[in-house]
C-alpha cells in the first residue's frame, strides 16, 4: 500500500498543526531565554545592578520550551532511539513493532499527563509560590507539564493512527539532520 | 529482592526496551516507572512529574540550548567551507598541507559547532572532493573527515561535556579545558595516520605536494572566518575569567553568532533564521527530554539501592583498577555503538561515577576517556552517524570503503585512550594549571 493512497485525515492534520504551533512557541521561548539572559548580564555587569526575576524566568522558559516542544519533535520524528531491530525487520514486522512502541509510549505519556495534572492542580488549589524574591505562583510553570505531555499524547495518537491506516512507519531521523 | 538482582533486571529491561525502537527518553521513563511500580507500589508514581520537572529545574542546563543555537547558527552558514579554505590557503606549504588543513578545519569547526555530524557535512562537502582530486586515496579522504568530525564532542565548548558535568556535578569549565590537549593529541594522531596511509598506498608523490596561493588570496578569506573564532575564544575567555557562568556566556555567544551570521553571511531572511531556531529547538528538546527522563531513571536506581549496591559490589570484587577501567571502557564502547553519547552518559554516570572515584580515578580524566569512547561510536556501525553523513555527501564512495578508511582512526582513538591512561595529566594538567587544583 502506498502512503499517498491514504492522505492524513483532517483530525491528524489538525493535530500536526497544533504540534507545529507548539514548536514555534517553544522556539520563541528559547529565543526569549537567550535575550533575557543577555539582558541580565547587561544589567549586572554594565549597569552594576542586581537582577531579580531573570534567572528564574529563563529556567521556566526552558522547561516550558522542552515540554511544549515534545509534540513538535515527535511530529518531526526527532526523538532518537535505537533503530537497529526495526531496521532488521520486514515491512510487516516493522509495522507491528511501530504500533506496539507507539502504544507503550502513549501509555507512559498518559501516565505522566495524569500525575502532572495532579501536580498542577495542587499548586493551583493551594496557591503555591516559588521560594524566591519574585515569588511566582507555581501553577504557571507547572502548567507546561500537563499541557506538554497532553499534546505529546495527542501527537502520538495521530502517529499511531497513520501507522495503522497507511503504514507510515516512523522513519529514523536522517543522519545529516542529527547533531548529537 | 537483592538490589544487585534488581540492578541486573534493570539492565536487561533497559536494553530490551531501548532495542524495541522506543525513543531513549520514553524508554528510560518506561523502565523507571515499571520498576518503581513493582517494587515501591503505585504511590511512588505520584512523584514522576515532579522528578522530571526537578531534573530540568537548573540554570546550568540552559547552556545546552544556548550552545546548540550557537553551533546551529554557525553550521547554517558557509563558515565550514570558508574555514577549510582559509586553512588550505595558509597551510599549503606544510607537507601534507591538505590533510592538515582538513583535519585542522574539522577540529576548529567542531569547536565552533559542537556537533560531529555537522562538522563532517560542513568540512567534508569541500574537503573530500578536493582530497580525491589531489590524489588522496578514497579511504583516507573519507576516513579522515569521518574521524575529524568526531572531535566535536571533545573539543570545547561541547554539549556532551556539559551533560557529563551536570550528570556528575563536575565543573563544566574544568571539563572543557580537559578536552583541549587530548583533542590536539587526537588531531595529531589522525594527521600522522592520514599522511602515513597516503604514503603507504603509494600516493604520497601527488597527494602531499602543495598548491601555491597569493597573499591576496590568503588574506581575503580571513574576515569571513575570524569573527566566529573570536566569539568562541571570547566565550571561553569569559568562562575562565570568572566573568560569567557557562549558561550566561553561551547565551551571549548564541546571540553574537546569530548577529555575525546575519552580517557576514547575510542571513537576514526570516526563513533562514527560523531554520536555525527550529533545528536548535528540535535538538534541545530531544536532549532535555532525555535529561528529564534520566532524572527519573536515576531516582529509581537510587531508591531501589541499585546504584549503591553495584558500587559496593564492584569495590568488594577487589579487581585491579586498570582491569576495571578496561571493562568500563568496553561497556561504554558497546553502549556507544548503539546509543547517542548524551544517553550513554546520562544512563551510566550515576552508576559509574562512584565506582570510578572509589577506584581512585579522576572524574575529569574519566570524562575525556568516556568522550573518546563515544567518539568511536560515531564512526562504527550500526549507528555510526558520521559514516552515513559521509555517505550522504560523497555517495560514490561505498559505505564499505568509508568504514575501512575509518577503522584505523578508531585505532588512533584507542591509542589516545592508552596514552591518556599512561599520562593522565594530559587531561588534568590544563584545568589544574588554569583553575587551580581540583578540590
Amino acid at each position: 500500500m502506498d502512503q499517498s493512497t491514504y492522505p492524513p485525515p483532517l483530525v491528524v492534520r489538525l493535530i500536526g498543526q497544533i504540534s507545529t504551533v507548539c514548536g514555534v512557541i517553544a522556539s520563541f521561548m528559547i529565543l526569549a531565554s537567550v535575550l533575557i539572559t543577555c539582558q541580565m548580564i547587561f544589567i549586572r555587569a554594565v549597569l552594576g545592578k542586581s537582577t531579580i526575576w531573570q534567572t528564574e524566568a529563563v529556567i521556566y522558559l526552558m522547561i516550558g520550551a522542552t515540554l511544549l516542544g515534545l509534540p513538535y519533535v515527535q511530529k518531526l520524528k526527532g526523538h532518537v532511539g535505537v533503530d537497529l531491530v526495526p531496521s532488521l525487520l520486514g515491512r510487516n514486522g516493522r509495522r507491528i513493532l511501530a504500533i506496539l512502541t507507539l502504544i507503550a509510549t502513549g501509555c507512559m505519556i498518559a501516565l505522566m499527563f495524569y500525575y502532572a495534572y495532579d501536580m498542577w492542580h495542587f499548586a493551583w488549589a493551594r496557591g503555591w509560590k516559588s521560594e524566591t524574591v519574585w515569588a511566582v505562583p507555581l501553577w504557571i510553570p507547572y502548567l507546561s507539564i500537563p499541557v506538554g505531555f497532553g499534546l505529546f499524547l495527542l501527537q502520538l495518537v495521530a502517529d499511531l493512527w497513520m501507522v495503522v491506516i497507511s503504514e507510515d512507519i516512523a522513519a529514523p531521523v536522517a543522519a545529516e539532520d542529527r547533531r548529537h | 529482592m537483592d538490589p544487585l538482582v534488581v540492578g541486573a533486571l534493570v539492565a536487561i529491561s533497559t536494553v530490551m526496551v531501548l532495542f524495541s525502537g522506543v525513543s531513549v527518553g520514553t524508554g528510560l521513563l518506561i523502565v523507571a516507572t515499571g520498576f518503581l511500580l513493582v517494587f515501591d507500589g503505585a504511590r511512588s508514581l505520584v512523584a514522576l512529574p515532579e522528578l522530571f520537572y526537578g531534573e530540568l529545574n537548573s540554570f546550568a542546563l540552559l547552556s545546552i540550548p544556548m550552545f546548540i543555537i550557537m553551533g546551529s547558527a554557525i553550521s547554517s552558514t558557509r563558515a565550514g567551507p570558508d574555514l577549510y579554505e582559509a586553512l588550505e590557503r595558509w597551510l599549503t606549504r606544510v607537507p601534507g598541507g591538505l590533510v592538515v588543513s582538513n583535519l585542522g578545519a574539522c577540529a576548529l569547526f567542531a569547536a565552533m559547532s559542537g556537533s560531529s555530524p555537522a562538522t563532517c557535512a560542513a568540512i567534508g562537502k569541500m574537503g573530500i572532493p578536493e582530497m580525491r582530486k589531489r590524489g588522496y586515496p578514497d579511504e583516507v579522504a573519507a576516513g579522515s573527515i569521518a574521524a575529524g568530525g568526531t572531535l566535536g564532542i571533545l573539543i570545547p565548548p561541547s554539549v556532551t561535556m556539559i551533560v557529563y558535568g551536570i550528570a556528575t556535578e563536575t565543573s563544566i569549565g574544568r571539563l572543557f579545558l580537559a578536552g583541549v590537549i587530548p583533542g590536539l593529541l587526537l588531531v595529531s594522531l589522525f594527521i600522522a595516520w592520514a599522511i602515513f596511509d597516503t604514503w603507504r598506498r603509494g600516493a604520497a608523490g601527488v597527494a602531499l605536494s602543495g598548491v601555491t596561493y597569493s597573499w591576496t588570496q590568503k588574506f581575503e578569506i580571513l574576515p569571513r572566518v575570524l569573527p566566529f573564532l573570536a566569539i568562541i575564544i571570547g566565550v571561553l575567555y569569559a568562562l575562565y575569567g570568572g566573568i560569567a557562568t557557562p549558561s550566561e556566556t553561551a547565551a551571549v555567544g548564541a546571540l553574537l553568532c546569530i548577529i555575525v551570521a546575519m552580517i557576514i553571511y547575510r542571513m537576514y531572511q526570516p526563513k533562514a533564521l527560523w531554520a536555525v531556531l527550529r533545528d536548535s529547538t528540535r535538538e534541545s528538546v530531544m536532549i532535555l527530554f532525555i535529561i528529564g527522563a534520566a532524572g527519573v531513571f536515576s531516582f529509581m536506581l537510587s531508591s531501589l539501592f541499585v546504584t549503591q549496591s553495584v558500587a559496593g559490589w564492584i569495590a568488594e570484587l577487589d579487581v585491579n583498577r586498570w582491569v576495571l577501567m578496561g571493562i568500563i571502557n568496553i561497556f561504554l564502547l558497546v553502549a556507544g555503538f548503539f546509543l547517542p553519547p548524551v544517553a550513554v552518559i546520562l544512563m551510566s554516570a550515576p552508576i559509574l561515577l562512584p565506582i570510578i572515584t572509589s577506584a581512585g580515578f579522576d572524574p575529569i580524566w574519566f570524562a575525556v576517556v568516556l568522550t573518546i569512547n563515544m567518539e568511536i561510536g560515531l564512526i562504527t556501525p550500526p549507528v555510526g552517524l558520521n559514516l552515513y553523513v559521509i555517505n550522504g555527501i560523497a555517495p560514490d564512495i561505498s559505505l564499505k570503503k568509508i568504514l575501512v578508511g575509518s577503522l584505523p582512526f578508531v585505532g588512533c582513538m584507542v591509542l589516545a585512550i592508552v596514552i591518556l591512561s599512561v599520562f593522565p595529566s594530559l587531561a588534568t594538567w590544563l584545568p589544574d594549571y588554569l583553575m587551580g587544583p581540583a578540590l
